[in-house]
């Protein structure tokens, strides 16, 4: 109990205490609107909004403060361990999973009173979600990892169903529930066996009993066999790795597009935290970090199938939303190459890893945001359609909605390129030079529904009579857009001390 | 395995004695059927209504509230058993926990979740 504790949690107690302060503040507000009213200023949304966004900001911010001391001279931060555990691996992940959540927040500012869903519950939710997906990153031992992960997905089940009158909102919640449990199920029985084989819940505990074990000779390693793959089949479930995407598109296009972004960036690098750490952290040692009898080659298939099938799906879409949700599945494929080089490039390829995933955050909220931008009152843009000319008509909408696709399609000057760059280069220098041409081959695919958005916004003109979209303004929405593009542009002009942040990151856990 | 022997009796006991009653009962009971006898619910009224009734959204609010505030209860008893030993620290982590729920009751009071007519 001293102050080097509270400093060490501080990102997490931030957020939670500011969450529980605009619960209250929201409760006792004044401000309603009904769904009818015009007024698109008068809902909870216009304060609520930027006071998540500030909430979450300070944990970034408190996270990066904690960097700068150094973690490991906070004393007393270690009585925690291992059940949420200070280093720069956790501390990055916050900076990057708060980073991810205030800017979702900032789009629901402008998107929810837009289209009639005003409602203040969806910051609270946002918040507790976040704090969740901090201590899933955070996480060294299997119970709190399984808290954290409840805690983040509860949040995000009730954001997905936010549009109660909707049908397809309510249907993207449901199966959103349903496969998410299932996949919490098969987890917490992955952890079961594997405390049942080892006698450990916590990761380094697990990890030390799977290297003094004896393959073969009585021993529990079969155990820890099925228990390895429920857990990476749990978890790919929730990074929506192909064939365990199936929820993904339905869930992401039923949802209102703030909740959609939340997802794609906040829960999906929050799973990639908890992913890194159980897999280096747990089943590091002991033959499964081994091409011949581990877990590489069971990602790397996984990887295979992801970015392949997301990609050739991807481009048979009508709805933007629906690619950009078959496009956040392929990135995912592209991370886990990278996760599968960790097991021999090390540390430099889990910087890479975690790069990415910061880069892939910022561009995501920024395609998000600009897809939100695009559509207004009673005319959400989905459809390529939608967007015919809008390029023209409204050049700065049209510009930062290029300039976020050809990010996610990893073109030079954004941050999306080194993203890409240092995930084949890491692939490369572990020698699995297939996975880094496959990788390749599907990025050429991706640039053509990526760059499909732009011919629309660019050569198109709207068909005759067809309604002609009129981006929403919103004071929100652009500060996000305008936050998230120049972390792209910087990031892509000036990777490498991010990348050095990360690879500094990726060394805590190793 | 031989600890675990107990545990299977007892589960061979409780089929052979629920199999066995209700068996007796089957064979040995007087059977006098009446269609009255044979309605779904039988308690001498006629029924009515549909066999689907959509429950209001409120006993599920209740129950919600009820669960947390149980689970509340639940926490606080090992740790009054344990409270000379916790010191002050047990008493700042408790005090959080329940200012916590205040926070969560204050909540659902605003928010109407208390009120059944409405």
């Amino acid at each position: 109990m001293n102050s080097g504790l509270f400093l060490g949690l501080s990102p997490l107690l931030v957020v939670s205490l500011g969450g529980l302060l605009l619960m209250v503040a929201e409760a006792f507000s004044k401000r309603r609107v009904d769904e009818t009213s015009d007024d698109r200023d008068a809902g909870p949304s216009s304060e609520l909004s930027l006071g998540t966004a500030v909430t979450l900001l300070a944990g970034a911010v408190f996270a990066a403060a904690i960097w700068f001391v150094g973690p490991e001279k906070l004393e007393g931060a270690s009585s925690v361990a291992p059940w949420v555990i200070v280093d720069r691996f956790t501390l990055f992940f916050s900076f990057v999973l708060c980073l991810g959540g205030a800017l979702a927040a900032l789009l629901a500012g402008g998107y929810l009173p837009e289209h009639r869903l005003d409602r203040g519950e969806f910051y609270p939710l946002i918040i507790f979600s976040t704090v969740g997906a901090m201590i899933l990153a955070s996480a060294g031992d299997l119970l709190s990892l399984f808290l954290g992960l409840e805690t983040m997905s509860l949040g995000v089940y009730a954001m997905v169903g936010f549009r109660r009158a909707s049908l397809r909102s309510t249907e993207a919640a449901v199966k959103y529930f349903l496969l998410g449990s299932f996949a919490a199920a098969l987890l917490l029985y992955g952890g079961a066996l594997l405390y049942g084989a080892t006698g450990h819940t916590d990761l380094a505990g697990i990890r030390e009993a799977i290297a003094n074990m004896q393959p073969g000779k009585g021993s529990n390693f079969a155990l820890v066999i099925t228990a390895a793959v429920l857990i990476i089949v749990g978890l790919a479930f929730k990074v929506s790795a192909v064939p365990f995407h199936m929820w993904t598109p339905d869930a992401y296009e039923g949802a209102p597009t703030p909740t959609t972004t939340y997802m794609a960036v906040a829960v999906k690098c929050a799973a990639f935290a908890t992913m890194l750490r159980v897999l280096i952290g747990a089943f590091g040692e002991g033959g499964l970090e081994s091409w011949a009898a581990g877990w590489p080659p069971v990602v790397a298939l996984l990887a295979v199938l992801t970015m392949t099938v997301a990609n050739l799906v991807a481009g048979q879409q009508e709805s933007v939303k629906r690619m950009l949700a078959y496009s956040s599945i392929a990135h995912a494929g592209y991370v886990l190459v990278g996760v599968v080089a960790t097991m021999r490039a090390g540390g430099d390829a889990q910087g890479s890893v975690m790069f990415y995933l910061l880069t892939y955050t910022v561009s995501t909220v920024g395609a998000f945001g600009a897809l939100i931008l695009m559509g207004s009152r009673g005319a959400e843009a989905v459809s390529y359609e939608d967007l015919a000319g809008v390029g023209k008509r409204h050049p700065a909408a049209g510009f930062a909605f290029s300039l976020f696709l050809l990010s996610l399609a990893g073109v030079p000057p954004t941050a999306g390129f080194f993203g890409k760059l240092y995930i084949v280069k890491a692939s490369i220098g572990a020698g699995l030079y297939p996975l880094a041409i496959i990788l390749l081959l599907n990025s050429v695919i991706s640039a053509y529904y990526y760059l499909r958005v732009m011919v629309y916004m660019y050569m198109r003109e709207p068909a005759p009579g067809a309604p002609i979209a009129k981006p929403m303004r919103s004071g929100y929405v652009a500060t996000a857009l305008v936050v998230a593009g120049v972390l792209v542009l910087v990031l892509g002009l000036w990777p490498t001390t991010s990348l050095q942040i990360a690879v500094e990151a990726a060394l805590a856990t190793r | 395995m031989s600890t675990y022997v107990p545990l299977f009796l007892l589960f061979i006991v409780a089929a052979v004695l629920a199999g066995a009653l209700f068996t007796i009962s089957t064979v040995l009971g007087p059977k006098n059927p009446t269609p009255e006898k044979m309605i779904p619910y039988e308690c001498g009224s006629e029924t009515t209504g549909g066999r689907f009734v959509k429950p209001s959204v409120k006993f599920y609010l209740t129950a919600i509230l009820f669960v947390v505030f149980d689970i509340e209860a639940v926490l606080i008893y090992p740790w009054t058993v344990e409270f000379k030993n916790l010191g002050w620290i047990g008493l700042a982590t408790m005090g959080s926990f329940i200012l916590m729920l205040v926070v969560a009751l204050l909540y659902v009071w605003k928010k109407g979740a208390l009120e059944w007519e409405k």
